[in-house]
Parts: C-alpha cells; structure tokens; sequence
C-alpha cells in the first residue's frame, strides 16, 4: 500500500459556515425547551380528541384562560392576565430555588416544603407584630419567611454534605412533613384563628404587600378590586436579578456552578464541596421560602390548608428545566407555567376539558426536557451520588491510564446529539 | 413514661402487629421493584406513580368485572406500562432517570384524576362491594397462636405473595446467572457489553418488574385494605420505599427490615385512639424517620456504581 | 529503509493461505471527524502485529471495530479469509477474537471466576450459578496457560498486574484465537512487562493471533513480528520489525525528526523550596498510599519522580497540593509548615499544580477558556473583589495573556475548553499554574494526550521557568520525559522512595528500580 502524501491533517468533514453555526447554537438552546413544549402539546391534542372533546377549543381556552388572547367577547382578557401573573409571581420564586440548585447539581424537590415553611413564618410574624407600621414590618415577614425557608432547605444540605443522605429523598420527606407541620398548627391547633375552622387570623395591614390596580373605581372594564396581581411580582423579579448576578458575577456562584459541573475538579481548585452543598441548599430555600412569604403577604393574607392540593414545588422543577435554570429563562417558564394553569381553569369551565389535562402536558414538557436535558449536560460528571464518593467503581489500573481517547486538534467537535 | 408503657403495651397486641406486617408488605412490593430496577442500574423515583396507577386500574376494573384477580392483574399491568414509560425515556433516550420518574409520578397524579371525573363525573367512583376485594388468608391452625398468629396468618393474600417475591427476588439476585448479570449491568455495564451481554433488555426487564410489583402493591391499597381509590391515596409510600431500598443497602433483606420499620411507625399511628396524640404530628412519624435513618444509620450505603448512568456503547 | 507492504499472504504448495485477520478499507467518522481513515491491515495466524500511533491516531478506535463495539462507516474484515459482519462483541466472540482493552472491563466487586465466566457463565438447573464448575474451568486455564490466579479472590482488590491476568484469562476462556490487547503494559512494571511477554510468547507458540497496540517504540522491537503505523486515522506505513528501527517508526508515526531530547542548561539549584519530612498518605481505600516519604526540593531544579503509575505518586502529588490530608509528617514551603493548609491556602501560598488528569480536575470542560484560567484562583484579589465579586475586566486580561504566551487555539476566550485538542487543554493549564510564578510547581503528567509539537513547547516552558527559580516537581509515567527534563529523579515504589538518581542514570537501573530493584518476583497480595 502507498504511503500517502505526509498527511498533516486529520482529514475532517466539511464545516457549515459560522452565521449558520451561530443560529443553530441559538436554535440548539431555544429548540429544546420550545420543542418539548410543541411536543407536548401535540400528544395532548390527541388525548382530548380520543376523550371525545374538542382540541381546538380546549387550546383557545388556554391562551385565553392564560393570557387573554382571543377570548370571547364576554371575557376579560386583563383579568386573566393579573389572575395568571398571580400564579406566577411565588412559581418564579420557586423556580429560582429550584435552578438555584440544579446549577450545583443538586436536586431540591422541596420547594414546596421550604415555602410552607416560609409562609408558616410570615403568617406567624405577620400576626404576631400586626400593629408595627409597614415600612419595618413587611421587609421582616419577608425575612422571616426566607429564613425559614432557608433553614428547611439547610437540613437538606448538611445532611448532603456530612451523610451523603441523598437530597431526592430527604427533600420529599420534608415537604410530608411541612404538609402536616401546617395542619397540625392550623387545623385545631395553635395557629387557628378563634371561632375559624382551618384558617389563621389575617396578618396586620403593614405586612401586605399591596395590589397592583387601584381597588376602588373600575379598571379595563372590571371593577379594580377584582386584579389581584400584587407588588410581589416585584419582589419576584428583582429576585431574579439577584439570582443572575449572584450566579454569574459572584466569587461563590462561580463556585457553585464549579462543584455543579465537577466535584473531582472543585477539590483540586480548593473549592469546599460539602460547604458549597450547604450553601446552596440555605440559599435555594430562601428562594423557595420566599415564594411562601409573598404568597401570604400578597395575595392570602393569612394560612389556610390550600397547600394540600398545591403543586407549586413540583411546577418549579419544570419551570426550572423549561427556564434551562438561567433568570430570564425561568421567568419566561414561570409565566408559561402559570398561563397553562389558569388557562387550564378556564378550559376546565368553557370546554369541560379537565384541567388535570395541564398536569398530564407538563408532565409530558418534563419527559421531552428530560431526554434532551441529559444530552446538553453530557459532559458533566455524574454528581448525583452519596457522598463519600464511591470512586472506586474504577480498578486500580484504570485510574492510572487517561490517555486521550477523543479525535485530537478539533476546535469544532460538535456535541452527539 | 405512661406513652410508653402505652406503646409497649401495644407491641404485644396481635392486632397491632397484624397492621404493621401488613403495612410493610405494602411497601415491601415497592422496595423490593426499586431493589431490581436500581440493581441493574437504573433510578427509579416513580414508584409512587406506579402504584398510584394500579391502585386506580384496580378500583376501576374491579368495579367494571366484578373480579379481584382481573383486577390486580390489570393493576399490574397499570403499573408495569408506566414503568415501560419510564425505561423507554430512561433507557433508550438516556433521559435523565430521576426527572423522568417525577414526570411520572405527576402524569399519574394528573391522570388518575382526570379519568376519575371522565369517568365518573360528578357521583364519584363509590366503593367496592366486600366479596370483591382481594380476599384475606386465615391460615387454620396456625392462626390461633397468639400474637403471631394473628399477625403473620391472618393477612391479605398479597402479604404473602410479597413473603413469596421476597424470596425469590433474593435468590435470582444472588444465586443465578440471571441475577449475576442483572448485578454486572449494575456496576460497569461496559463490563457486561463486552461481555456479550444484552444490557438493554436486562435493563428493560427489571424496570417493568418494578413497575408490576408496584402495580400489585397500588391493587393492594385500594382493593385490599381499603375499598376504593382516593386522589392521591398512597401518600409518598413509594417514596418511603425508596428510603427503604437505600436503608437495606439495595438488598431484599435489607429494605425488609427498613419496611418493617416503617410498618411498625404506621402501625402506631393507626393505633392513635390509645395514644391521643396529635393525628398530624403522628402522621409525620414515617417520613421523620426516613430522614433519621437516612441521616444517621444508613451512613457508608452504597448504590451500584453504575446506578442513574444512562449506558452508552463506546463511553469507555 | 525497506516499508515493506503485505500483499495477500504467502504461497506454499500454490494455495494461498488467508490471513488471519484482515481488514480492508475501514473508514469511521464521527461527527466533525474522520477516526479512521480507509485503514487497511493484514496479520498471519501465529504472529504478532503491532498497531502503532500517537494518542488519537485512530488505534482504539480501529480495534473497536475489529471486535465489534463500532460499526465502521465502510470496509470489509475478513478473518481467515472469511468475510464477516460484527453486530456486536458477541459476534467477534464467536468467530475468536477477544479483545483486552487498556481500561479493563472488570466489575470490581465480583470475584475472578464470575468476572472471567460473564456472559458464558456454567449454571445448574434452575439457572442457578455453577461456582465451582467455572472456578475449575479456570484452573485448568491457568495451567495450560501459566497464568496463576486465585478464583475467588474479589477483582477490585488484586494489584494491576493481577487484574490484567484476569482479562486474559477471560478471552482464553472464550476460546479466543484472535487476541487484541490495548496498551497494555502502560500500567505494568518492566518486570511484569517481561511476564507478559512471556506469556504472549507462549500463547503464539500455541498458535494464537495477537494484535498489540501501543506507542511503546521498545517494546514493539521486542516483540513484535510487524508493524502497522498509524497517523491521524490513516496508515502510513507497514513495517516489517526485524528490517526496521526506532527512529524510523517514531518518523512514520510523527512525520519528521523527533527532537527527543530537551535543550537544556545545567541547573543551578538554590535554597529548598519545598521540604517533604517523613509523609504517609492513604490512598482512596484507605490503604497507606505514600509510606514515610522524605526528599527536599530546591529551587530552580526539575526533580523527576519516576515510577509505575500506582506506587504513590497520584497520592503523594495530591497531599502536596492540599487536596488530600496527611495521616502524619510533614510538608514544608520556604520553611513555613503548610501540612494543614486546604488546597486553596497551599496554592494561595504559591504552589501551583499540573494535574494527571486534565479532563476530570484541572478544567471544568463546559466552562470557557477565560473561566478556566482562574479555576483555583478565583478567590484572589486581581480576580475578585474582596472574594465576592468578579472582576472581569481582570479576568479577561489575564486569559488574554494566557492564551497569547502559550499559543492556545483557538484563540477566543469565550470558547468553551471541550472543544479544545488535549493539547491546547493542557496549554491553558500549564499558563494559567505558570503565569502564577509559583515557588514551587506541581507537574503531573503533563504531557499526556498531548501531540509532539505541543510536547516541545511544554518542556521548553518547563525549562524556562526552572531556570527563573522555580522548583518542579514532575511526576511521570513517561520515563523519556523523566530522563530528558529531571536535574535529579527519585524513583518511587509502592509509596516510598527506593532511590535518589542522577539525571543521567541508564536506563536499566531506572527500571529496575520501578521495578522494586533487586526484590524478587512481584507481589501477588495489594
């Protein structure tokens, strides 16, 4: 066989031109969360259709139920709109809590029990201190409630970091626990308001947040005290601007992605894992406690049972993944999220499509996200685990041979999709 | 000191031990389908979906045929098709496995609800007659020993076809080829590819066996013990016996004895009318220890090594 | 030099007789690269053919192939003068060919005789698992063979050498005439090398067929019959190995003179800069890695520690570094005692760290290159504010500098680190740990997986910032690179230093000194 001519390259297949690299990058990014979205969509059209209802009237009555868009003219688009930034403004918050710890690796499916937490906290403090004047009141339930959530989610953490209790667990234990905690406190306990059955006092008028559209006079046709969206939209979002900067621009949020993409790599950069653990889980709570606070000081004003048929800790995940676990991203999937079950309310009325169609569509966003999510994320260490690490699945001789196996000089190795 | 003498008093009522045991065949089902399907590698956090699943196929088939055994059967199937679902995403898109079994266990949620007001609108599901639950053993003899009696031969059939799967799960697992594999697959799948060995199918199989045994426990629920299906109603079990599975450090006998644990806490809180306690603090006693278990006693537990690792030929 | 090429077999008696294996115009893409290169290849039954080429050259990936792990883009294989399709192992299983890879596929918790019989395990009725049919079955291997072992000893506690045994025995067991073997004496001792070889002997002798790749220029001198040079996925050249030399495969395999040597003044070592005072370290299991460990390292010297990989090195370069803790002794810098200190702390106090595995520890692949060039640094003042915020102006500036110093390509900070080669990996690395001007410099096989031209430059820089006062410590499993870099070596075994050497000790005494110089047999127990 001839020698061929001093080849100095490895031969390489034809490179798309960079504009179109760089739009499918984009694409590559959106694609997944709106695919799966699409997906989803589809597959429930189908469902309705086979139940015997109507798929196009079921989806109109989502976006309007949602987002006000193409409603009859008997609906008021603005007030679905309020109704679904309601839902959304603690689903942000959750969501935060929720990317928080997927970008360390770690699982937090206790959003829900953090936010009891934090809002068991603000309605204690709320009650408690009900004459202090706003301006110092409505900053401290808010603490109150972040701390709770915080210390619920901090458990979770130590037990990570010191007994390798695996966080999936521990944190669905928990969020069982708050459940009854709440019943406990206000079903004929502690907490009930007198003569009350279920339901604590109100707190005082200093540790509300207030509403948005002016209550008296009428507002777009509907009198302005049926708006319920709230100034905790705000706090929501400024939470997400925290949440970028503390992860983008922060020493600890490098560390915290650091320990998220490799535990093996953050030891070797004197990164404290099981501190970056505890951290992240005291943080994650405080979102998702949080979410709590400005759920009762916003909208409820006061502790009732609802949260036994709440799924505000599980649509976080969702939103989290659908948000690919960046600020913008998760805002975007929470008001998504929020619209598909207002809408879903809606529907439920109009179309007489159970809303728990919007249950069987998120869950199947989550498996399209699932399948492509592993994909974008291939290259991670599998972070999942017990701690101490069970490293020693490799044979002694393995460890010691890391030659590189992969095409060598490639700056444009494309990922296996 | 009276609640314990109060408590003391109860471990040696056969009636006590008679819940506890059957609570822990409740949950033992569950554990032991999580033992297989972890074993071979492959996480599965959706039991609680699948026996929610089954729990529902049940009442519904039951109520439709008349007939328990159709009715677990069909339960199983529930159970084994959400688990097909989950291997399907887990396995074949190397999804990851525990997003996946959350997805599950919210479709279930969702779904079970949705086709409970499909169906029966408005009146609700109702109950199922007596004659047509799955019938309780008394075990002549046997049953009139004391305290043990009542407790180990009085029980549900399904207590004793878990007793029957227990055994078998710890044989094929550490005695036979199949199990020998099933454990390769587990630890370095690469290992078993080279080998020769279909790691997808072993994969496969002890995904939906999982998801059968979960499907019989969901019959048990809601045709056993009680008599018709609740949203909601197994109440984190499958979760709890998720922590069971890593107490027992993935081995059948292991999550028996974390069952039992928990079978005995359930037990005290049925027993709560002795006891006079809060019925929601008590209520929190399952999940609390799961956390003190996980936390203290469990320690150095360690999963098969290739555990929640989607396989992927050529990744050596 | 004759490059002889294989035309189809000899003749004898006008018949031809078939190859034993031959491989015709494979091709293997994968997505923005061509692995394999219509590769072509013949071997005879009862010969030895060595498959050589740099990391990356398309070796592994051929083999693969060739056992059915890959399914090739294009081409045929034929094995005795067959032509076959490989659906999987179990096809190439059938058909003789067994395949020994470099990252052995042993389940660590299972014992010798399930880990050899898996897949063909002997079962009772009921499927019930024949331990002791399978544990006599490999008895008989064994003699037949002379590869001792114990059946029932637990995989993942058997010492390397042991380990390997096993994976021959598994593809004896499978009655494999065909023998691919991966690299395999990068983890042996010369000693255990010769065992090997030994063995392989004895295997063609019986009329086996072995394919050995490796990029061992000795040894495939010693023992092979052919050679088939591979490079960037396409051969370029058959050799016949009595007719050639070492020079002329690293040219075929490298395509111009190989400068295998380092230019390099001598050193002029000043005061200590790190002193390592009677340290034990334990390994991941437990077991004492690094047993009462003593040497002095002064500054603007390179100190080479020589060694099998396995012996400490990994755990003594980690304690150092602050990523593991001491069990007792000392560790030392400039006086100060730095034992305690974190990682963090110990870099902070000026000791930077290459580390052996680049892909795992020293880079966050999905991170760009300017986020890589703080990792571990990311807490210090040009780079964060009071370790709260960071400053990224500085940040880029400094990947900027990086990047330029040490011809990193491409040169975009903002590209993330996966996409680089392993050369330009490493070369973001060893700038970010030099830039730092450390007193002392960890240096962990620092060029493996590297191509030769990143190679030189790598030493070069080395030399360069020896000669500015650093003191290196490099650790090695590359005993050229050892022998062209080190002012002194020390040769480390099973964790302690058996000897100091100078730069210029042969070759011979360094490897027996690897070895465990002069102790008898190897160890059989870990």
């Amino acid at each position: 066989m001839a020698v061929p001519t001093t080849p100095t390259e490895q031969r390489r297949l034809p490179e798309p031109p960079t504009i179109t690299k760089r739009a499918l990058s984009i694409g590559r990014a959106i694609g997944s969360p709106v695919g799966a979205v699409i997906f989803a969509f589809v597959l429930g059209a189908i469902v309705v259709a086979a139940t015997g209802s109507d798929p196009f009237l079921a989806y109109g009555d989502l976006l309007c139920g949602g987002i006000g868009l193409f409603c009859p003219t008997n609906v008021y688009p603005g007030f679905q709109i309020s109704e679904t930034l309601v839902y959304a403004t603690p689903l942000i918050l959750a969501g935060l809590a929720v990317a928080i710890a997927f970008k360390a690796s770690l699982f937090n499916i206790g959003a829900e029990g953090q936010l009891i937490l934090g809002a068991i906290a603000t309605t204690v403090v709320g009650i408690k201190l009900a004459n202090w004047p706003g301006w110092i009141l409505l900053p401290l339930v808010l603490l109150a409630g972040t701390l709770a959530g915080a210390v619920w989610g901090g458990i979770v953490g130590v037990l990570k970091a010191t007994v390798g209790a695996h966080e999936v667990v521990t944190t669905i234990m928990l969020n069982y626990v708050a459940q009854f905690l709440l019943e406990d406190l206000i079903v004929g306990g502690p907490l009930q308001a007198p003569g009350q059955s279920s339901v604590t006092a109100p707190i005082g008028k200093g540790a509300q947040l207030g509403r948005l559209v002016p209550q008296s006079g009428t507002f777009l046709g509907l009198p302005g005290g049926v708006y319920r969206v709230h100034a905790g939209l705000f706090v929501a979002l400024a939470a997400a601007v925290i949440f970028w900067f503390l992860l983008q621009r922060t020493v600890f949020g490098y560390e915290l992605r650091s320990v998220g993409q490799s535990t093996r790599a953050a030891r070797y950069a004197g990164i404290s894992v099981p501190r970056t653990i505890i951290m992240t889980m005291l943080i994650s709570g405080a979102f998702a406690g949080l979410a709590g606070a400005v759920a009762i000081s916003g909208l409820r004003h006061s502790l009732t049972d609802i949260y036994r048929s709440e799924t505000t800790g599980f649509d976080a995940i969702t939103v989290a993944l659908l948000g690919q676990n960046a600020a913008i991203g998760t805002v975007i999937a929470a008001i998504f999220l929020a619209a598909l079950h207002i809408g879903g309310q809606f529907m439920q009325g109009d179309a007489g499509v159970s809303s728990n169609l919007v249950d069987a569509l998120q869950a199947l966003i989550l498996f399209c996200i699932a399948a492509n999510f592993v994909r974008s994320l291939k290259l991670r260490l599998p972070a999942l685990r017990q701690m101490p690490p069970s490293k020693s699945k490799e044979a002694p001789g393995v460890a010691a041979v890391a030659t590189d196996t992969e095409p060598s000089a490639t700056p444009n190795v494309k990922e296996t999709t | 000191m009276n609640f314990l003498l109060t408590v003391l008093g109860l471990l040696v009522t056969g009636g006590f031990w008679q819940v506890a045991i059957q609570e822990t065949a409740l949950l033992l089902l569950p554990a032991l389908g999580g033992v297989i399907s972890e074993r071979s590698g492959v996480v599965n956090i959706a039991m609680e979906g699948m026996m929610l699943a089954g729990a529902f196929a049940a009442v519904v088939c039951d109520l439709a045929w008349h007939n328990p055994w159709l009715a677990a059967l069909a339960a199983i199937l529930a159970g084994g098709f959400m688990a097909l679902i989950h291997a399907v995403i887990s396995i074949r898109f190397r999804a990851d496995q525990i997003i996946s079994g959350i997805a599950i266990n919210i479709f279930a949620a969702g779904m079970t609800v949705f086709l409970l007001d499909k169906i029966y609108g408005v009146e609700g599901i109702g109950h199922v007659p007596p004659n047509f639950l799955l019938p309780t053993l008394n075990i002549p003899g046997l049953n009139q020993i004391p305290l043990l009696g009542q407790a180990l031969f009085q029980q549900n059939i399904v207590v004793y076809i878990a007793i029957i799967v227990l055994i078998l799960t710890n044989v094929v697992l550490f005695r036979t080829r199949l199990g020998l594999r099933l454990r390769a697959v587990g630890e370095h799948p690469q290992a078993a590819d080279t080998a020769g060995i279909n790691v997808y199918a072993l994969r496969y199989g002890a995904v939906i066996t999982s998801g059968l045994l979960s499907g019989l426990a969901g019959a048990f629920l809601s045709i056993g013990i009680v008599n018709t299906f609740v949203p909601n109603m197994t109440g984190g079990r499958g979760y709890i016996a998720l922590a069971a599975m890593i107490f027992g450090k993935w081995t059948p006998l292991g999550a028996t004895l974390a069952c039992l644990i928990f079978g005995v806490g359930t037990a005290i809180y049925d027993s709560n009318s002795t006891l006079h306690f809060s019925p929601y603090l008590l209520n929190m006693l399952p999940y609390v220890l799961t956390i003190a278990v996980l936390a203290g006693l469990v320690g150095k537990s360690v999963p098969p090594a290739a555990d929640g690792i989607p396989y992927e030929p050529g990744s050596h | 030099m004759s490059t002889e090429t294989h035309e189809t077999s000899q003749r004898i008696s006008g018949e031809p007789i078939p190859f034993a294996v031959e491989m015709r115009h494979i091709t293997k893409t994968w997505p923005g690269i061509v692995a394999d290169d219509d590769v072509s290849l013949q071997v005879r039954k009862g010969e030895i053919l060595a498959l050589v080429g740099e990391n990356g050259a398309g070796k592994s990936t051929l083999m693969n192939i060739l056992y059915g792990l890959l399914r090739p883009d294009s081409g045929e294989i034929f094995i005795n003068g067959k032509h076959v399709q490989l659906h999987g192992p179990r096809d190439a299983i059938a058909l003789g060919i067994g395949m020994v890879h470099q990252h052995f596929m042993l389940i660590p918790v299972l014992s010798v005789s399930e880990n050899i019989v898996l897949g063909l395990e002997p079962v009772r009725p009921g499927d019930l698992y024949d331990d002791a049919a399978a544990a006599k079955a490999i008895r008989e291997l064994s003699e037949r063979y002379g590869l001792n072992i114990d059946p029932h000893a637990r995989t993942g506690d058997l010492p390397v050498g042991l380990q390997q045994r096993v994976e021959i025995l598994k593809v004896l067991y499978r009655g494999a005439d065909i023998l691919i073997l991966d690299e395999p004496t990068a983890v042996l001792t010369p000693q255990e090398t010769n065992d090997l070889f030994k063995v392989l002997r004895g295997l063609l002798q019986q009329g086996k067929t072995i394919i050995f790749i490796t990029h061992k220029l000795r040894e495939v001198l010693e023992i092979s019959d052919s050679i088939t040079v591979l490079r960037r996925g396409r051969v370029v050249g058959h050799l016949i190995t009595k007719d050639t030399n070492e020079e002329e495969i690293a040219r075929s395999m490298v395509g111009r003179e190989v400068v295998l040597r380092v230019e390099k003044k001598p050193a002029t070592p000043g005061p200590v800069a790190l002193g390592v005072d009677d340290l034990t370290v334990k390994s991941e299991r437990g077991l004492p890695a690094v047993r009462n460990l003593s040497f002095e390292l002064h500054a603007g010297e390179i100190l080479g520690i020589a060694g099998v990989e396995g012996n400490g090195q990994s755990e003594l370069v980690e304690a150092v570094a602050g990523m593991r803790p001491a069990a007792s002794g000392h560790i030392y810098l400039n006086g100060r005692d730095i034992t305690a200190l974190g990682a963090r702390n110990v870099r902070d106090a000026g000791i930077a760290h290459i580390p052996e595995d680049r892909r795992s520890s020293g880079l966050i692949l999905n991170y760009s290159i300017k986020d890589n060039t703080i990792f571990g640094r990311q807490r210090s003042g040009g780079f964060s504010w009071r370790s709260i915020v960071l400053r990224l102006a500085a940040i880029l500036e400094w990947a900027r500098r990086i990047i330029s110093d040490f011809d990193v390509r491409p040169p975009q900070p903002d590209v993330p680190v996966r996409t680089l080669s392993g050369g330009n990996q490493q070369k973001v690395i060893i700038g970010r740990e030099l830039l730092s001007q450390p007193t002392v410099l960890l240096a962990s096989q620092p060029t493996r997986g590297v191509d030769i031209g990143a190679i030189e430059f790598i030493h070069s820089q080395l030399v360069a910032h020896r000669d500015a006062g650093a003191a290196i410590l490099l650790v090695s499993a590359e005993l050229e690179e050892i022998r062209s870099l080190s002012d002194r070596i020390a040769v480390m075994y099973e964790g302690r230093i058996v000897s100091f050497e100078p730069a210029n000790a042969p070759e011979e005494r360094l490897g027996l000194l690897m070895a465990g110089g002069g102790r008898q047999q190897e160890h059989l127990s870990a």
